[in-house]
């Protein structure tokens, strides 16, 4: 089971554990079998609703009971009583936070949402408050990136309108709290792309500069992580951005962040004596780029990074050779 | 028995009891898993070359309970609601014990026609009528209908171009397009486009950064991670082995570093393989602990189809598209 330490069972903490779950079982078990028979039986009204919100709290794993409780609320729609869409919502956000990597439950709030009467708009503005808050207590929940993404959509669509830069300036915020979020770094290069084809850059020139000035102190924030690393091998190939540059620029680009590799490498090799993995893989790329796209005569540097990356890093040697072999 | 080994009689043991668990609480809180439970549990199986361990006749019995006659698919268990994922499970097992045939043509037929029902105008999948997507149902999809010889252009070629717009930028694949890559998804993308024989449509330099991303998975104490700064997990030996086999760069990996990885999970008393070293053991973590090693030809287990995630004494029977 995901994250649950192993336990020693003696004889007694066994017995005292089987006791324990006893009751728990057979409670379990006649709900369960309760619920499943007014599902079976296709039974509609109010006391099958709650009786599948006793199983859920149990156990809000259990997806053919959710279906039957939307199935229930479909059945019962036209007689909701008030306020019912917003205990529903509070239903499932006390839930996720319970249980915040279970998809089916952020799958019952997003159909709930979506069912739920109101304006288009300030419904799905309301819920993107939700997911910051969720994304607050942990800023690399996968389903909350996910679901962040879907309501996002949803506003653009009720309102004709683009949060792109907002949600650039929201990856930008969670990257400044912690570099190796690459939940973010994932965000800002989605994001980048549709940017540029909409005109929503404003100065693209003065943009470029600062990106690669931000991603450049990123480097010498956390040289380890391999987020920024590999945000930095999509920035230098990324045609959104490179088509943007002449070949001076993209060569000088290249250059600063070469030198900057380098530099975090020595400091590096003068601290632990041994190279920076990160830097060298880098430097393996830029040197492949300088040849392939700028024309640049081959040197010996790459097969000599390679050579050195061999050593410092020999759980992928094979992956070094293979490049070497190129 | 020493850590160094795969303890192997213990696993079997393991496996073998997990029915008798009915004293536990977690055993009734995990009945939405029991028909991917019994797939898991019996693959481990086939890898211990221990098939005969489970009573097949029983095992297939729960099986055909699990089919739901209304739609055609299967549920984790009777009473429950089909879906994509235990579909494919259902169909699993009964590949496994050759016994497809207990089902009668106008059942595999009502299969198809569920699986079928649920691919979405876009190519993807929902998972059932309730609207979720993700590339796991399209995995699921196809490797069923691949499993029982129904695969069409007309599903097929839509399902690829939604898979194939999971790809990141970084080599990794996300769970629909625009989503952060995920060690699992890569499994599932690469493993359904194996399946339907469309692996060429990833260019080289595709799979060159396909094969980069998958190995950075790999952390200094051998196990392999999901996402970039996480914490390794047993069973991503699988989701992201099973990747790099089908892309042909298995060994871009350590094969040393994750075997003692995956070595240090299992409960070697009571047999059972878990998540980290030190946590509670369960089927999941199981298989794919097993599954990764089985890949990399340790322990003598038997040998299993990074595809299909099944013995491939199993699925060189399965008709491979195109027909």
């Amino acid at each position: 089971m995901h994250g649950v330490k192993r336990r020693q069972w003696t004889k007694e903490l066994l017995r005292q554990k089987r006791s324990n779950d006893a009751m728990k079982i057979s409670n379990y078990r006649a709900l369960t079998e309760e619920g499943l028979t007014l599902k079976r039986q296709g039974v509609i009204n109010w006391d099958a609703f709650d009786k599948t919100t006793e199983i859920l709290n149990l156990n809000p794993e259990f997806n053919a009971i959710w279906n039957y409780r939307r199935d229930l609320i479909k059945a019962l729609e036209n007689n909701l009583p008030d306020k019912f869409w917003g205990k529903e919502l509070s239903f499932t956000l006390e839930t996720l936070k319970r249980f915040p990597k279970v998809y089916w439950i952020w799958n019952h709030r997003f159909w709930s949402l979506k069912r739920c009467p109101g304006a288009e708009g300030s419904k799905w503005r309301q819920e993107l408050k939700m997911v910051d808050k969720i994304l607050s207590l942990d800023a690399r929940n996968f389903h909350g990136w996910h679901y962040r993404r879907t309501v996002v959509e949803r506003i653009e669509i009720a309102e004709q309108t683009s949060l792109n830069q907002q949600e650039l300036a929201f990856a930008t915020g969670k990257i400044n709290e912690n570099i190796s979020n690459f939940s973010a770094w994932h965000q800002r290069a989605n994001l980048l792309p549709k940017m540029f084809a909409n005109g929503q850059i404003e100065n693209e020139r003065q943009f470029l500069k600062q990106e690669l000035d931000y991603i450049i102190t990123a480097m010498f924030t956390d040289a380890e992580d391999q987020s920024v690393w590999f945000y930095i091998n999509w920035f230098i190939q990324e045609s959104c951005i490179t088509s943007r540059w002449t070949k001076q620029e993209y060569q000088n680009a290249l250059e600063q962040l070469a030198e900057s590799a380098v530099a975090i490498n020595e400091d590096e090799r003068e601290f632990s004596g041994k190279d920076n993995s990160w830097c060298l893989k880098i430097l393996v790329i830029i040197e492949t780029i300088k040849k392939q796209k700028l024309g640049c005569v081959e040197n010996e540097q790459r097969s000599e990074l390679l050579q050195r990356l061999i050593a410092v890093d020999p759980v992928r040697r094979e992956r070094y050779i293979y490049l070497l072999n190129e | 028995m020493k850590t160094d080994e795969l303890a192997k009689s213990q696993h079997i043991q393991y496996i073998k009891a997990l029915d008798d668990k009915k004293d536990d609480y977690e055993y009734w809180l995990t009945e939405h898993l029991r028909l991917n439970g019994v797939y898991w549990g019996l693959t481990a199986l086939c890898m211990l070359n221990a098939k005969n361990t489970f009573d097949k006749d029983k095992i297939i019995d729960f099986v055909r309970s699990c089919y739901d006659s209304s739609t055609g698919g299967f549920a984790a268990f009777p009473d429950h609601d089909a879906h994509l994922v235990t579909t494919l499970s259902g169909i699993q097992i009964l590949a496994t014990y050759d016994a497809l045939n207990t089902l009668s043509e106008p059942e595999k037929l009502k299969t198809t026609e569920f699986i079928k029902s649920n691919q979405l105008a876009d190519g993807s999948f929902q998972g059932d009528r309730f609207g979720e997507v993700d590339a796991r149902f399209s995995y699921t999809a196809l490797s069923s209908l691949s499993i029982l010889g129904a695969l069409t252009r007309e599903v097929v070629d839509p399902a690829v171009e939604f898979i194939k717009k999971c790809y990141n930028f970084d080599g990794g694949f996300g769970l629909c397009p625009g989503a952060e890559s995920h060690a699992s998804m890569a499994f599932t993308c690469i493993g359904a486009l194996a399946i339907v024989n469309r692996l060429g449509d990833l260019s080289s330099a595709q799979i060159d950064q396909i094969g980069w991303w998958l190995c950075e998975r790999q952390v200094a104490e051998g196990g392999l991670n999901g996402r970039p700064s996480k914490l390794p997990d047993v069973c991503y030996s699988w989701w992201v082995l099973s990747a790099l086999a089908l892309i042909r760069k298995l060994e871009w990996i350590d094969f040393n570093g994750l075997r003692s990885f995956i070595l240090k999970c299992q409960d070697i008393e009571k047999g059972g393989i878990s998540d980290r070293p030190g946590n509670e053991v369960d089927v999941f973590h199981t298989i794919f602990g097993l599954a990764g090693l089985s890949l990399m030809g340790f322990d003598d287990l038997v040998s299993i189809d990074p595809a299909y995630c099944m013995p491939f004494s199993v699925t060189e029977k399965f008709k491979k598209y195109p027909y």
